[in-house]
């Protein structure tokens, strides 16, 4: 399998969210949070609703003050860290998290495999 | 009870300025507006209202994550808004605010505000359609396309749809003590109501929900006809906002709709064209879902033009 290529780690906000659509679907399949240093990627559903995507606008996944991961379209809060919701309509659910491939160069890749799995949950 | 519809909707948020850029670019004129907050006018005047999440002039939020605060409903004289004043005043707070109008709760737990409406007349026409077998609607040389007309404006405060934790207490609040009526229902989901002074399908739709969820889902303004919604909706896209279902058609009412996600963590959406209802009408009721919600649903993408010459090869 593949890896799919998504950015640099120097194309990523130091503190915050981008939305990519690796596989031309025509919105963002999954979104990744950085802070400093740290990575996690998720993908771009709610648990709340399936299929439901998160973002206001391009990019815009985070609160406010950039604390916790929102969906904006019922208002459910999730943790950045471990993606669990902690505010909202889908207590107890979590955001199903990506692997991320993290190369020498500051590529970012995801593994084909990974994102395929997006019609089985 | 001459309830003539939706006046206002108030939400406290922490991202004024987010917000108000939304509401903006969603189409409203921003009157008064500062970064505290302001007004945000349909082209009649019905509005909404952004304030900080901790304006101490706002109702208390409810204990959920909504970040609505007030709806206000317009009424059609004095005499209204004291036989409200009155029948409210038996069980629960109502106060007279400084403008005149009246504060209190509904039996859920919703804010409400009630005022003498003065909705500024439109004297627009619809989107006008060309059709065999009819009389032409647009004059004979009279373009249906204007590349260079400005951006569609929301026209009025359609209806907002609240998430209740008790549909049927909710549902009972509004017939019984506002004189509203159920045009249809999803059953087991909730019901469709028109205040009795409106003939607008619904302009309240409620979805029984756990009681963490209680709040607002959508806000909607109306537009001036299918090509504005789907106009203003490309425009939204284009802009870069997330396009959470539609364009499409509902069933109940008629209306067309695309409904975005909002920073106001709710859904906010363009109507138009929805059915009136008198007091001859006999609502119906379905059970929701996919089939009976929608007749058709569309989900935009990038222009194309699948036509002429092949394109271009790129060295």
């Amino acid at each position: 399998m593949d890896d799919v290529p998504l950015c640099r780690m120097d194309e990523l906000p130091p503190n915050g969210a981008r939305g990519f659509d690796p596989l031309g679907e025509g919105r963002d399949a999954l979104f990744i949070v950085r802070r400093g240093d740290t990575l996690r990627a998720y993908r771009n559903r709610c648990p709340h609703w399936p299929g439901a995507p998160m973002a206001w606008r391009k990019d815009g996944y985070l609160s406010p003050d950039g604390g916790h991961i929102v969906c904006y379209a019922h208002g459910a809060r999730f943790d950045i860290d471990t993606g669990d919701c902690v505010q909202g309509p889908c207590p107890g659910q979590s955001l199903q998290s990506l692997p991320l491939i993290r190369r020498a160069d500051g590529l970012l890749l995801v593994p084909r495999d990974a994102l395929d799995l997006r019609t089985a949950s | 009870m001459n309830i003539v519809g939706l006046d206002a909707l108030v939400f406290g948020v922490d991202d004024v300025a987010d917000c108000a850029r939304y509401l903006i670019d969603y189409g409203l004129t921003p009157v008064d507006v500062g970064p505290e907050g302001g007004r945000f006018e349909g082209l009649d005047g019905t509005a909404i209202l952004l304030a900080r999440r901790d304006d101490p002039s706002l109702p208390p939020p409810l204990p959920t994550a909504s970040t609505l605060r007030k709806t206000i409903y317009g009424v059609a004289d004095a005499a209204t808004l004291d036989a409200i004043a009155a029948e409210l005043g038996r069980d629960r707070a109502v106060r007279w605010l400084a403008d005149g109008s009246l504060e209190t709760v509904d039996d859920l737990g919703f804010a409400l505000g009630f005022r003498v409406t003065t909705p500024r007349p439109l004297s627009f026409t619809a989107e006008a359609a060309n059709a065999p077998g009819v009389s032409a609607q647009r004059p004979v040389n009279a373009l249906g396309v204007d590349t260079n007309a400005p951006p569609p404006k929301p026209r009025s405060l359609s209806h907002v749809v609240y998430f209740v934790p008790d549909v049927a207490k909710a549902e009972a609040f509004y017939a019984d003590r506002l004189g509203f009526v159920t045009t249809d229902r999803f059953t087991k989901v909730g019901p469709f109501m028109r205040p009795a002074g409106c003939r607008d399908h619904h302009t309240l739709f409620m979805i029984q929900t756990p009681p963490f969820l209680q709040g607002c889902e959508h806000f909607t303004f109306h537009m001036g006809g299918p090509t504005e919604v789907l106009a203003a909706g490309r425009r939204m896209v284009e802009l870069g906002y997330q396009s959470f279902w539609g364009p499409g058609r509902h069933i109940f009412g008629s209306n067309w709709f695309w409904y975005f996600n909002s920073p106001f963590g709710c859904h906010v959406e363009y109507d138009a064209d929805m059915d009136h209802h008198d007091a001859e009408w006999v609502a119906r009721e379905a059970e929701a879902g996919a089939d009976s919600s929608q007749v058709f649903l569309f989900q935009a993408r990038e222009l194309w033009f699948p036509s002429g010459p092949p394109p271009a090869k790129t060295a």
